[in-house]
């Protein structure tokens, strides 16, 4: 979010943009951790499975910046209004992004172990979970980047697809498993790596929520589905 | 039951001379609240502070439209005397000033002006206005000793006493900390959020956190126009107005 004006201390909006930078750096790490672990898992690709995982250090490191550089903008300027919404809300921002991570860090660690195996068929079933996980959040960034309250309020329903195809995918392999054999362990590996994106699908509900505490000062979370109102009112604003 | 518009300021407007101060203020201030002033140097915020006394009477060439009224009564009703008017409301400034007495006299003067000399009445009068100024423990031991003794904090505190001993309804306050040090402001900030129990009090702050810490109703006036007046807590999280955020984000040139 740039501001309209600049602000009468230079210092504070370059504190502002150094904040704002790290944090799109950060998101953009975090969905190419994720886009990584999972072609390591589908592709069997070693060498990406362990990029993912020791990148994540610099999510973390991304983490620990975002926060001391929040917190210092709060005790030098004591921002209000949207400047103080925009601090809170990059540093939540900065703990989801950082769970994210350790899911695409937990994906890469049990796509590790299932290359000491023969491939399976099954493995394709986690990709229509991911395309999913992943537009969801893209779409989280984007309302948090362009202040987008309505995209922001309408994950919440999206993460539902999420969920039944989560679920599909778990009945599936859960049948595998039944029917026992040696690619029990596997199937185990895919049940984690799903229930990993599903997770992934509820933190981006997290930044959509918090984007919308961005550009309207709201809380929607821990309600009903807000989104129909929340665009009914964009509407409203537009017209 | 509180009144909300306590003080009703009725599309207000305000001239020195051909130039005009306030332009069609319409508020209401809710009785046993603290409402802030804020906006920058020139607004008119004082002006209308000032306006809620009628202390702008004294200044040559002054006219108004519009009305003021205190809990229902207008302030420019005719039959109303000025003096008891202000009576009706105590006044705090920037600069503490206590009189050139001791602590004890400061506190009642108001009461000698008005004739009321019973020893038993103003003893209870500067016990209960200093403690309610939250400073009779500090002072109790040199009523008798000079206000110009005590620091600048408890000064100002003894100007709040003062103000208050003759029990008005409404107090204004403008800049009351601005000649204070951060600890002694904490202590006016406790003292008014402990005051608005019994009265309806109008503080003008340039302090953005003040207002925060201790206003449940923010008005920011711009150019002598009310932009905006809401509950502060909504004023400083979400402002309606874009003029407003400018000024409390610092983005107002």
């Amino acid at each position: 979010m740039e501001p309209k004006t600049p602000h009468i201390i230079r210092e504070f909006d370059d504190a502002f943009g150094k904040l704002g930078k790290t944090v799109s750096v950060m998101a953009s790490q975090c969905l190419l951790n994720l886009e990584r672990a999972i072609t390591g898992l589908m592709k069997r690709d070693i060498d990406l499975c362990r990029a993912v995982i020791a990148d994540d250090n610099d999510i973390d490191e991304a983490e620990r910046n975002i926060d001391a550089f929040g917190l210092e903008i709060l005790v030098r300027f004591h921002p209000v209004a949207s400047d103080l919404r925009k601090v809170i809300t990059s540093m939540k921002m900065a703990a989801n992004l950082e769970r994210i991570s350790d899911h695409a860090v937990n994906i890469s660690k049990r796509a590790r172990k299932m290359l000491n195996k023969p491939e399976i068929p099954e493995t394709q079933l986690v990709e229509p979970v991911y395309k999913l996980a992943d537009r969801l959040l893209r779409d989280a960034l984007v309302s948090f980047t362009d202040l987008d309250a309505s995209l922001g309020a309408s994950l919440r329903e999206r993460d539902q697809e999420i969920d039944r195809a989560h679920k599909r995918v778990i009945a599936t392999l859960s049948e595998r498993i039944e029917e026992g054999g040696e690619l029990t362990e596997a199937y185990l590996h895919l049940i984690f790596v799903v229930r990993s994106l599903e997770r992934i699908g509820d933190l981006a509900v997290n930044i959509g929520e918090d984007a919308v505490f961005l550009d309207r000062a709201e809380d929607i979370r821990y309600t009903k589905s807000r989104s129909g109102q929340i665009a009914a009112e964009d509407d409203e604003d537009d017209s | 039951m509180t009144r909300e518009d306590f003080i009703a300021i009725e599309h207000f407007s305000f001239f020195y001379g051909e130039k005009q101060a306030l332009h069609d203020i319409d508020m209401a201030i809710p009785e046993r609240q603290v409402t802030a002033l804020i906006g920058p140097s020139g607004c008119g915020k004082s002006t209308l502070l000032r306006n809620m006394n009628r202390m702008n009477d004294l200044i040559e060439g002054v006219s108004h439209r519009g009305d003021i009224r205190l809990n229902g009564n207008s302030l420019y009703d005719p039959k109303i005397e000025v003096i008891s008017l202000r009576k009706r409301v105590g006044m705090v400034f920037q600069k503490y000033n206590p009189f050139a007495k001791t602590v004890y006299e400061n506190v009642v003067f108001s009461l000698r002006v008005a004739g009321r000399n019973k020893k038993r009445e103003l003893d209870e009068v500067v016990e209960r206005s200093l403690r309610a100024a939250a400073l009779w423990d500090e002072v109790k031991d040199r009523l008798h000793d000079s206000a110009f003794g005590l620091s600048g904090g408890q000064q100002q505190r003894l100007c709040i006493a003062r103000a208050i001993a003759n029990q008005p309804e409404i107090l204004l306050m403008d800049e009351p900390c601005a000649a204070l040090d951060p600890t002694a402001t904490l202590k006016i900030e406790a003292l008014i959020r402990e005051l608005k129990s019994q009265f309806t009090i109008v503080i003008v702050t340039h302090n953005m956190e003040q207002a925060t810490r201790c206003s449940d109703r923010t008005a920011f006036l711009y150019m002598g126009r009310l932009i905006e007046y809401g509950n502060t807590k909504q004023v400083f999280e979400n402002p309606r107005e874009e003029e407003t955020e400018a000024y409390i984000s610092g983005r107002f040139s």
